[in-house]
């Protein structure tokens, strides 16, 4: 990879001493807006996708299969490792050394792993749960 | 166990002390396998920079004897044979994995000291659940850091943090402790001593450890025995206060606040050799903006800065030159500028035409806080004219380069960075930026 530095700071030729004011306050004049009061903050979004971030990942979706979930291809999905896998989330599993999306089913005892996608069989988990389990989906961020 | 008696006892005034280590275990190599679950059970080794020497190994690289610190050159044939998987060092993914290890630990205690990248001291005195199965929660904190982060770790506890360490080192090295090992009860800290040579106690370094044995100090068990006077004689204070550590006293607290560090080395092997001072000079004074960085990010200045230039250990048959030299600076600093110029004038002496260079690097020493503005004008100008500080010029630019890597640079670094150290394995940085994201499969 190339950097290729935009800016390029020379050393001054002809330096002087600058004093620059620690702090620089607003002269008020005028009446106060009426909606200082009310000013809080902004809106953040990892308020609302990240509930923990130690444990929140992002990962890029790859192919078709889980379309009915609302994953398409290239979607951005956030992905909360401490969350319990229960049934009927959408999970991220290691299968076979790959990091694969799934809908967590449960059935007859047993764990299954499910598309979205009719074309596609349900898996059934022979390993334990917690070995296969990377993480639980919570949310996708799909751009329009 | 017989630790439970005097914990127990309501004549006891304050709750034993009860420290823990959590260290990851193969920091890098679990990085790495967080987004790659192929690799798990596969031999995995990460290089250092410049993908020169082993500085990660996963169990399975360590079972074939590979020992840390090998140059790759020395392995090449183990690495083919037995296909490992080699990595360059990620740094950004490692420093956000650390930062969420160490955030699932915090809620485990109130203190927590961060040691390194990968190990944390936590004070687990009077934690209710804790106080009742040390062991319960240890696995509890195993448990969490795995699942949250992906990394697999060992818990060691004791009264101590040598102890703490020790027990974790136990830990890791025998699985049947099931990764979680408490040497609060004396008698079970005795029988482990008796087995652990003196040389892997925390603070006991190859020569001391050499030294200890020519005088009979063989195990743990043998150092822990000694009297700390005859051992503050012969050794110093710091190995004396082991000695009291390894009997359960403690006399190292936990650190909160890293303190700042005394010293910033900054140095890289190259790419390529170079043979050009004006190359070299951009080298260097790339490794003076760094090292300005890193004391500018713990608002400190330095008052002498070491630079060396080598060429290369690993062929003797070409000519060898190596050199270092030191310049105290009339005023300490912490502008880049200054750094450049002083490590410039000193390079100018150093270097010698007709060599292969390959390293160089800079060291800064004496290191202090940086003084209030308003002492600062009393520094005023250094011998060439030059501000020796802008203050607010430097904190401008790390401010724009944390925002805009690499966006701003003092020009004696150069364009041309072909000598740039080699990372033609690096992984993803799955976690810090948005175009390398991990992929998922939709199957």
């Amino acid at each position: 990879m190339l950097i290729m530095p935009t800016t390029v700071l020379y050393a001054a030729s002809n330096p002087k001493t600058v004093n620059l004011p620690l702090f620089s306050g607003k002269v008020s004049a005028g009446f106060p807006s009426p909606a200082d009061d009310y000013v809080e903050k902004t809106l953040d979004l990892n308020e609302l996708l990240v509930q923990k971030p130690a444990a929140t990942f992002f990962v890029r979706a790859q192919g078709e299969s889980m379309r009915g979930a609302g994953i398409h291809p290239n979607d951005i999905l956030v992905v909360d490792r401490s969350l319990e896998p229960v049934p009927g989330r959408i999970v991220i599993c290691a299968l076979n050394g790959e990091l694969v999306v799934k809908r967590l089913k449960r059935r007859g005892g047993q764990w299954l792993l499910g598309s979205e996608n009719p074309a596609y069989r349900d898996i059934i988990l022979l390993e334990e749960l917690e070995i296969v389990i990377w993480g639980v989906v919570t949310n996708v961020i799909h751009p329009l | 166990m017989g630790r439970g008696d005097q914990r127990d006892s309501p004549a006891v005034m304050s709750p034993q002390r009860l420290i823990a280590l959590v260290d990851c275990n193969n920091f890098y190599v679990s990085c790495e396998r967080v987004f790659r679950p192929d690799l798990i059970g596969k031999p995995v080794a990460v290089l250092s920079n410049n993908d020169g020497c082993v500085v990660a190994r996963s169990a399975e690289v360590k079972k074939l004897g590979i020992k840390m610190g090998v140059p790759l050159f020395q392995i090449q044939q183990l690495v083919n044979q037995h296909q490992i998987k080699l990595f360059s060092s990620n740094y950004a993914l490692y420093a956000d994995i650390s930062m969420r290890v160490m955030v699932t630990l915090e809620e485990f205690a109130p203190n927590l000291e961060v040691y390194s990248i990968d190990e944390g001291f936590l004070d687990l005195t009077g934690v209710y659940p804790c106080v009742k199965d040390p062991i319960a929660y240890g696995q509890l904190i195993r448990k969490t850091v795995v699942r949250t982060t992906g990394i697999p770790v060992c818990v060691g506890l004791g009264p101590t943090k040598t102890l703490a360490k020790l027990a974790n080192f136990a830990a890791k090295k025998w699985p049947q402790t099931g990764g979680v090992l408490d040497l609060s009860d004396p008698v079970r800290r005795e029988k482990l001593m008796r087995i652990v040579p003196v040389g892997e106690v925390w603070g006991i370094g190859p020569r001391t450890a050499a030294k200890l044995n020519q005088l009979g100090i063989h195990t743990v068990g043998d150092l822990a025995s000694q009297s700390g006077k005859r051992i503050q004689a012969q050794f110093n204070v710091v190995v004396a206060r082991t000695v009291m550590e390894l009997n359960g006293t403690p006399c190292l607290a936990l650190e909160e606040i890293a303190p700042d560090k005394q010293q910033i080395v900054c140095s890289r092997s190259f790419s390529r050799r170079l043979t050009e001072y004006a190359e070299l000079s951009q080298a260097m004074a790339e490794f003076c903006s760094r090292a300005a960085e890193k004391l500018r990010k713990q608002d400190s200045v330095t008052g002498c800065i070491t630079i060396f230039i080598r060429t290369s250990p690993f062929n003797p048959d070409e000519p060898q030159y190596q050199r270092a030299a030191s310049s105290k600076l009339n005023a300490a600093t912490q502008d880049t500028r200054s750094l450049i110029a002083t490590a410039n004038q000193m390079l100018k002496e150093l270097y010698r035409p007709g060599y292969n260079y390959q390293k160089c690097g800079v060291q800064l020493s004496h290191i202090q806080p940086e003084i209030t503005p308003g002492q600062m004008d009393v520094f005023d100008l250094m011998v060439d004219g030059l501000s020796t500080e802008n203050r607010h010029l430097m904190k401008a630019i790390d401010r724009i380069n944390r925002r805009f890597p690499s966006a701003v640079s003092i020009a004696a670094t150069g364009f041309d960075k072909s000598w740039k150290p080699k990372a033609e394995r690096i992984s993803q940085r799955y976690t810090t930026d948005w175009g390398e994201l991990a992929g998922v499969k939709c199957l």
